[in-house]
């Protein structure tokens, strides 16, 4: 998503390493968010763990827990690994979104692809996806996930004073945005899932 | 009728070969290697295809994404400015890789005020996609990083500390002097390539996946510089080798240098025309 580049793999579902952590009657969703050392405009060496990495992993799984078909898959493990490259503001919604393709592609049962955007308010006019520029000019940032064909909210993020009028308009635009995504990431899939009905020769 | 059984045959057949690389990967391979040939119709002394792309991540001061086959290695350096140690006041330093402690830069040039300020390189170098030969990838994604560095342009304000000058600021204020005149690029006194083989019994396997390096387990790596000097040479543990299988390996690897370092000249030359 612009300059902000993210890369996400998935593994599974396959069989729980920790036997103690084992559900079941679901599957068990795990996320690990890592940035690289060099994504960030001056380099800051983050330990394993740090509350910002553990906080965004938290967000990652809860919100991809929620459209997982975890109920179809028990007994088992499912991970999720996103490692920021390069970080120009909305890290958390590019990751979900490289998280849904990454999902999709590796074929786990899902209610709904999510999709995510994040949205600002700065100078009285809503604004869509900030970078690091505009986030860092302190006004509120909104993260939005949402199912679009399902059309339901699953992550929703606000930080700072926003009055409930301005909520609206950045909500809708955030809504917006999550569509356009969607849209996109749709016809990546498709795309996608084409070159392999190719190579298989179907 | 005729060809759908036909068809049926074909994937009856070729599950029936995936199934005996899972059980028997060694006889797999032997078989193969019989034939001098490899499960990815290489023949047995040739590397992968390698690709270099240069200036990936824009937040770095130099970054290079490598990929040999199907093995992704994204390396950055980020540049920051230190205070040099007193054993070495007109010295920099780079954290990352042992390997430039070969004298692959001269560490003199990474020095700004002696005694005072110099640059320090943060080199850091991640494995996106692991299919064998990590080392030769990851030497290879830190060589174009570097080559790709440009040293940013900095002058010292009055309070004694270095800063960065952006193009308009050098005519502007021209009581601050620029100590770096213009984004230079390093030079290399040599520049390290390597290649990694596998040894089994008499064949010499270059540049291996991973699958490979699971089933045989003598490893070794060579690394060159241009002239084909020998910068170092890895062999840990496996089947003892003889000193005229090393040779070869290192002859194989004078080969692929060169092939590396074409590639790498293509690379730095794309970008320079961007």
């Amino acid at each position: 998503m612009g300059n902000t580049k993210v890369i996400a793999a998935v593994y599974g579902p396959r069989k729980v390493q920790n036997w103690g952590q084992q559900i079941n009657d679901q599957a068990l969703v795990r996320c690990e968010y890592r940035m690289a050392n060099f994504s960030t405009g001056d380099r800051v060496r983050r330990p394993k763990g740090d509350r910002r990495t553990t906080e965004i992993s938290l967000v990652i799984r809860q919100t991809m827990e929620a459209c997982i078909m975890t109920q179809q898959m028990p007994r088992t493990q499912i991970d999720i690994y996103v490692q920021v490259l390069q970080a120009d503001g909305g890290t958390r919604s590019a990751c979900i979104n490289a998280a849904t393709l990454a999902l999709a592609a590796a074929g786990i049962p899902m209610r709904d692809l999510v999709t995510s955007c994040s949205a600002g308010y700065l100078n009285g006019t809503p604004l869509l996806d900030l970078n690091y520029v505009e986030d860092s000019a302190g006004g509120p940032d909104v993260t939005l996930g949402i199912l679009p064909t399902l059309d339901r909210v699953t992550l929703l993020q606000a930080d700072s004073k926003l009055t409930m009028d301005a909520f609206e308009s950045v909500m809708h635009l955030a809504t917006e945005g999550c569509m356009a995504v969607a849209d996109y990431i749709r016809r990546l899939l498709r795309e996608h899932t084409k070159q392999l009905e190719l190579r298989r020769g179907v | 009728m005729g060809s759908t059984d036909g068809i049926q045959a074909d994937i009856a057949s070729e599950i029936e070969v995936d199934a005996f690389r899972r059980l028997f990967p060694l006889r797999f391979y032997e078989r193969h290697l019989s034939e001098s040939v490899r499960p990815d119709a290489r023949p047995l002394n040739k590397a992968r295809d390698t690709s270099v792309a240069l200036g990936a991540i824009s937040s770095a001061d130099g970054s290079a994404l490598v990929k040999i086959g199907h093995t992704t290695m994204l390396a950055a350096i980020k540049v920051e400015v230190m205070t040099p140690s007193l054993d070495s006041p007109d010295e920099g330093c780079i954290v990352g890789f042992d390997v430039f402690s070969s004298g692959m830069i001269n560490l003199k040039e990474l020095s700004l005020i002696s005694g005072k300020a110099a640059w320090m390189l943060y080199l850091d170098v991640y494995c996106l996609d692991a299919d064998g030969a990590l080392f030769d990838a990851a030497l290879l994604a830190a060589v174009a990083a570097l080559s790709h560095l440009r040293i940013p342009v900095v002058s010292v304000n009055d309070d004694g500390r270095v800063v960065a000058m952006s193009g308009e600021h050098v005519e502007g204020k021209s009581v601050r002097e620029p100590i770096n005149r213009e984004k230079r690029k390093l030079t290399f006194s040599c520049i390290p390539f390597s290649l990694t083989c596998i040894l089994h019994q008499k064949y010499i396997l270059a540049d291996p996946t991973a699958e490979e390096e699971l089933i045989m387990e003598t490893l070794v790596t060579v690394v060159l510089d241009l002239s084909g000097r020998l910068v170092s040479l890895y062999k840990l543990g496996g089947n003892l080798a003889y000193n005229s299988t090393v040779q070869d390996c290192v002859a194989l690897t004078r080969r692929r240098v060169k092939e590396l370092h074409q590639i790498l000249n293509e690379a730095v030359s794309d970008m320079e025309v961007d």
